[in-house]
């Protein structure tokens, strides 16, 4: 039967190339376009967590939920401790965070002023490289704010403004500031409304030594975070919390997952009408072998025998065009994935949602790229089930009648 | 060997358009016959060469291979006696496009599970007799009309099966074709002792064979 399925494949020509190459394209398309997706979900997050957020953050068990002054963690150096004995964290810093009003001659705005150790900071986060105007690293009463704060307050860099808040043991705090320099990192609320003020003087204006907000740690390798995570819960005691990015960042985990699913969908619609012409080939080319079926059932051929052919005849072309795919599919994404596509612009295009280089690299995949074939494969041996099904319904008589 | 009992066949039975196409038959075929049935187009020669086949099921009566009944068995153990038992010469030839003719005559033999050895020396054997030996890497649509009939025949021989049934063998041939394939069969049906049946009002079939069966709108006369 094998080889009679063989020779089918070369006799019938036209159909096997149909099948074949549809097949092969079909499947390498889909290997690129999920390597894409996958690639660019993954540029996204990677970035949005690069800018700002970390991959891990450690609070105070309430300070989420209830926020303030009372949820801090009043002891930095003991989670320091605790962090450096855990392997594969590559950077952590402690944010101090608090809410003010900040003043310039002509304008006020609530900010939000957080008290960073800019050294380590430029280890985390995306803060430094942010820079528009002036300088990063502020010393004594400088502060480093966005860029479209500044415009609200109508102040330039040198120029002074006022800010009044709280310390953390709730005594009042205000002090005179100078704005030395801004930052833009294309997220809204971040530019409008942040300030940032180096440890040292923050920590002299609001009493908050070795205490802090939160604290962000990177990791080396992503796909250790949720360990490593658990290993710091493991490690820092009852009191403190462990977030991880997923829990972070949940409306643009959201994001990409809807997103993907509109990439399967589109997908899913493509294949249908690949799907709908290799059934139509397949049958067309199957109806005009029924006489050729009668006659191998009237010489003795069962009907499971027949089944087999057509079988083997699908399997052979579907499997043959899958492996090559696999292949070429295989070795683009791959390809893209060690020498990215730069697309100029794309970063001002998604600056939203916090990508930050150009570059969109494709995430190659085995595991992706074996369950999509299998579905392409399914689906060609789905388009079997109606020709075979209507090949049984002749008789041998009525089949070599059958013209 | 084969034994029709009051065979009766309708199509469209209840119908209005109802064909009675076998009206009660009782027939006997000897081993080793070379017989034919004839008689006018539409009279029921290709049904009752299909009831004998087991190709076609009857509406009554019974059939009986070597005293076993064959008419009223299910689909599977049918496939398996037209495989093991007979042979079938079609009026349009019928061999598989996609083979050679070594491998159009060995398919039978093949699904019968012969050896390769077995199935070599039978098919050059049967080639030879037949004359299509220096055919035999050629695909089926290269020959002519009466190669590839003495292909067809040589593919319901080569198994050796009980009865050979033939269809209007010769209904497609030119005179010359028609009288060599005739011959041909006839050399077999001696050489070989094979069972063989045509269907046929072609004047070559019917003064080469031993026995003439005539059909009439159904029914034997
Ligand atoms: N599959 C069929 N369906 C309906 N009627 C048929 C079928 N096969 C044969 N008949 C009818 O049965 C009668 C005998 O046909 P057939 O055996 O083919 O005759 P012959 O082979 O002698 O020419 C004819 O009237 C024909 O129309
Ligand atoms: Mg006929």
């Amino acid at each position: 039967m094998f080889k009679l399925a063989i020779k089918n494949i070369f006799y019938y020509k036209g159909r096997s190339i149909t099948t074949f190459l549809l097949t092969f394209f079909s499947a390498t398309l889909f290997i690129i376009f999920v390597s894409f997706m996958h690639g660019s979900h993954k540029t996204m997050l990677h970035n949005a967590l690069k800018v700002y957020t970390g991959t891990i953050q450690i609070y105070q068990k309430d300070y989420r939920d209830e926020g303030g002054y009372d949820y801090l963690i009043f002891d930095n150096q003991k989670v320091f401790n605790s962090l450096e004995k855990i392997k594969g964290i590559k950077s952590y810093t402690s944010r101090v965070e608090t809410f003010g009003i900040a003043s310039s001659k002509n304008n006020s705005s609530a900010i939000m002023l957080t008290g960073v150790d800019f050294k380590k900071e430029a280890k985390i986060s995306e803060l430094k490289n942010a820079l528009k105007t002036g300088k990063y690293n502020t010393k004594s009463n400088c502060l480093y704010m966005g860029e479209d704060l500044a415009k609200k307050l109508n102040i330039s860099l040198d120029h002074e403004l006022s800010f009044v808040g709280s310390a953390i043991d709730y005594s009042f705090a205000a002090d005179i500031f100078k704005l030395c320099g801004t930052f833009k990192t294309g997220m809204y609320e971040f530019d409008n409304s942040s300030a940032f003020l180096n440890r040292e003087y923050f920590d002299g204006l609001f009493y908050s030594q070795n205490a802090s907000s939160y604290i962000v740690i990177n990791v080396n390798d992503l796909d250790k975070n949720n360990y490593i995570a658990s290993q710091i819960s493991k490690s820092i005691g009852k009191d403190l919390k462990v977030y991880t990015w997923q829990d972070l960042m949940k409306s643009m985990v959201e994001l990409v997952k809807v997103d993907s699913i509109f990439g399967y969908i589109s997908m899913a619609l493509f294949f249908m009408v690949i799907f709908f012409v290799i059934l139509i080939y397949g049958f067309i080319n199957i109806s005009s072998r029924v006489k050729e079926f009668g006659v191998l059932k009237s010489i003795g051929l069962r009907d499971i025998d027949i089944d087999k052919i057509l079988i083997y005849e699908i399997l052979i072309l579907t499997l043959s065009a899958i492996v090559i795919a696999i292949c070429l599919g295989g070795s683009i994404a791959y390809y893209f994935e060690i020498n990215p596509i730069v697309i100029e612009g794309i970063s001002d295009m998604y600056k939203d949602y916090g990508i930050i280089s150009d570059t969109v690299p494709t995430d190659f995949d085995i595991f992706t790229i074996f369950w999509n074939v299998s579905l392409i494969f399914s689906l060609n041996i789905l388009s079997l089930i109606y020709p075979i099904y209507y090949v049984r319904t002749f008789t041998p008589v009525e089949a070599m009648r059958h013209v | 060997m084969i034994k029709l009992k009051d065979v009766q066949k309708y199509f469209y039975k209840g119908e209005e358009r109802e064909v009675h196409a076998l009206k009660n038959i009782n027939l006997e075929i000897e081993k080793g016959e070379f017989s034919v049935l004839t008689g006018a187009s539409g009279c029921g020669k290709t049904t009752l060469l299909n009831a004998i086949g087991v190709l076609d099921q009857i509406s009554s009566g019974s059939i009986e291979l070597e005293g076993k009944e064959i008419a009223h068995l299910n689909s599977d153990e049918k496939t398996k006696i037209r495989l093991n038992d007979m042979g079938f010469v079609f009026q349009a030839y019928n061999l598989v496009p996609v083979l050679n003719v070594r491998d159009n005559i060995a398919f039978i033999m093949r699904l019968q599970g012969y050896s390769e050895d077995r199935i070599k020396t039978r098919v050059l054997e049967i080639a030879q007799l037949l004359e299509i030996d220096n055919k035999l890497d050629s695909l089926p649509s290269l020959l002519s009309g009466g190669q590839q009939q003495r292909v067809a025949v040589a593919r319901a021989v080569a198994s050796k099966p009980k009865i050979i049934l033939a269809d209007e063998p010769t209904a497609n041939l030119d005179s010359k074709n028609s009288q060599s394939l005739m011959d041909m069969m006839k050399e077999l049906n001696e050489k070989e002792g094979v069972t063989i049946l045509f269907a046929s009002h072609d004047e070559y079939v019917v003064k080469s064979v031993n026995r003439i069966i005539k059909l009439d709108d159904g029914a034997l006369v």
